[in-house]
């Protein structure tokens, strides 16, 4: 098996690490340097010294730099930096309330941050907005189509949205691969959670985005759709699009992001790879209270986060 | 996007038809109640009673219809989905209320139809139109108080109430006001009223040798109630109901 594998992107040659084959014969890949180096970005000044994150290790498809959301005098997120690489799969971890939604909401558009840059591929998205959002994709944490619509016209309409033209028979094969061809002429109101779950993540990748952002995308999805929505985002980043995703599950964190960012209170607390997180919090006095045994990324989420329930 | 959105939308207002035909029922028992010359004169005419019957429909069918839809998928998070994608919010709204604006036209042509046969009147092709421009008016001025209604209230449950309350003291204020049945206060109170305003442009221009300076200011009256209501609509309009 080769260790590396090439993709052609956008006109570009770019070569991916094979990380971990897995059992059920998906390939994990890391991005490499591509082929031709971009240029070396400027760093912004807010994100040298006051972010405890790293940069991504390849060329960055998102930069937030020093956002900061708030809702009135509530400040639900502060000075927030990180970067996201090409083909990487970010996660934001963090307790209810922590600001990952409201994180999310600013790179999507859909508030305006008090201060701070959100660049997608250089592309502001305050200023940009709708160059920006064209090469985003987004599920957001409640699923919310016309109900009157059948799957069909919701299809249509969303990939007109995205300049995307599609035949009846190519959307009969976008349906038939999330197993909802069958219900094509249904009302969205009349599928099932897992149902509309899925066709959320089919809508939010029908232009192939280079930017996939998921707010909780496996909240309230059976093991089955889970296992099959990891496999659709994974195929996303063998095509070489990113991922930005938000989750309660450590153990799904752990498995499927190249990094995680724990976020609490507004801040973010820690960027890392799942093991590069626990090497380093693992003698943590807080995190070694909770930990039964070996340290987990649950173990040190709770140990940074608290134990406390938040609403 | 436009395009893909307005087709959405009149796939959507295919599915409330029936609301569209509800929205027809008050306009057409008006126009067969008052089939007489007695009960059409208390009104001030065949013309009035016309332009009455649009009105209420108009009224009907934006402020309870449109107001109504727009709350319930804003609270459902429609709003938020289509925000994430490359169309403008522009788009987003005007696309609806385009759509609403059809369904005006659809509703005010079928009334003046059906009035004119029912009382006998004769209206000109160039009538014709100007009821048409006229009812893109009316519908612009009940559609700019639905906005409103949906920048200053965020429950979709609260904006039915009051939705329904608003067109029932529109309803009777047309109705008992411009009868003069409550005295003169009332009947100046129904006269500039939104339902009053645009009831007497109908009139006015079914009965164009009639047109005088009270049509004229009705005329005014209407922008002022689009510039103000549309005005607090934008200006207090969120895409969350949260």
């Amino acid at each position: 098996m080769p260790e590396t594998v090439r993709v052609i992107r956008g006109g570009r040659e770019e070569i991916y690490l094979i990380s971990e084959e897995r059992g059920d014969g998906l390939l994990l890949l890391r991005p490499q340097s591509p082929a031709v180096p971009a240029p070396p970005r400027e760093p912004a000044q807010s994100d040298v010294a006051a972010s405890p994150v790293r940069a991504a290790a390849s060329e960055a498809i998102l930069e937030i730099r020093g956002l900061t959301v708030a809702y009135g005098p509530k400040v639900a997120v502060s000075d927030v930096s990180f970067q996201i690489g090409l083909g990487e799969i970010f996660g934001l971890l963090g307790p209810n309330g922590a600001g990952k939604t409201s994180t999310l909401s600013a790179i999507e558009g859909l508030l305006e941050p008090r201060s701070g840059t959100v660049l997608l591929d250089d592309l502001d998205i305050r200023r940009q907005p709708a160059q920006a959002k064209s090469r985003m994709g987004v599920q957001l944490q409640a699923t919310s189509f016309q109900a009157e619509l059948t799957i069909k016209q919701i299809v249509r309409l969303y990939a007109g949205l995205y300049g995307v033209t599609l035949s009846d028979q190519q959307i009969a094969e976008r349906l038939r691969e999330i197993g909802l061809e069958a219900d094509a002429d249904k009302p969205f109101k009349q599928l099932s959670g897992g149902q509309q779950q899925r066709l959320a993540l089919q809508i939010a990748v029908i232009h192939e985005p280079d930017l996939l952002l998921l707010d909780e995308p496996t909240a309230g999805l059976d093991p089955q759709s889970r296992r099959q929505l990891w496999g659709r985002i994974e195929d996303l980043r063998q095509r070489g699009g990113s991922i930005l995703l938000t989750t309660h599950s450590m153990e799904e964190a752990q498995a499927v992001c190249d990094r995680v960012a724990i976020i609490d209170h507004g801040q973010l607390l820690t960027a890392e790879t799942p093991r590069d997180l626990i090497a380093k919090h693992k003698d943590d006095p807080r995190v070694r209270q909770v930990a039964h045994g070996e340290v987990t990324l649950e173990d040190v989420f709770i140990g940074l986060t608290g134990s406390e329930i938040r609403d | 996007m436009f395009a893909s959105l307005f087709r959405a939308d009149f796939l959507v207002f295919l599915k409330h038809r029936r609301a569209l035909v509800v929205s027809l029922l008050l306009p057409v028992f008006l126009l067969i109640s008052t089939n007489g010359t007695k009960a059409s004169h208390k009104f001030g005419g065949a013309a009035f009673i016309i332009g009455l019957a649009i009105a209420y429909g108009l009224a009907a069918t934006s402020i309870v219809g449109y107001a109504l839809t727009v709350a319930r998928d804003r609270e459902k998070g429609v709003f938020q989905r289509l925000r994430v994608t490359p169309a403008p919010t522009w788009t987003i709204m005007t696309s609806r209320l385009a759509m609403q604006g059809v369904a005006n036209l659809i509703l005010a042509l079928f009334v003046v139809i059906l009035g004119t046969r029912i009382h006998n009147i004769s209206p000109s092709i160039g009538q014709y139109l100007l009821v048409l421009l006229v009812s893109i008016l009316a519908g612009a001025v009940f559609l700019s108080i639905a906005q409103a209604m949906v920048g200053l209230v965020r429950s979709a449950d609260t904006v039915q109430a009051i939705a329904r309350l608003l067109l029932a003291v529109l309803i009777l204020l047309g109705t008992l006001g411009q009868s003069g049945a409550f005295g003169t206060t009332w009947s100046d109170i129904a006269r500039w009223s939104p339902v009053g305003v645009v009831m007497t442009l109908f009139a006015g221009v079914l009965n164009l040798h009639a047109w005088g300076s009270h049509e004229t200011l009705s005329l005014v009256a209407s922008f002022g109630y689009i510039v103000v209501c549309a005005g607090i609509g934008i200006r207090w309009f969120q895409w969350e109901a949260r």
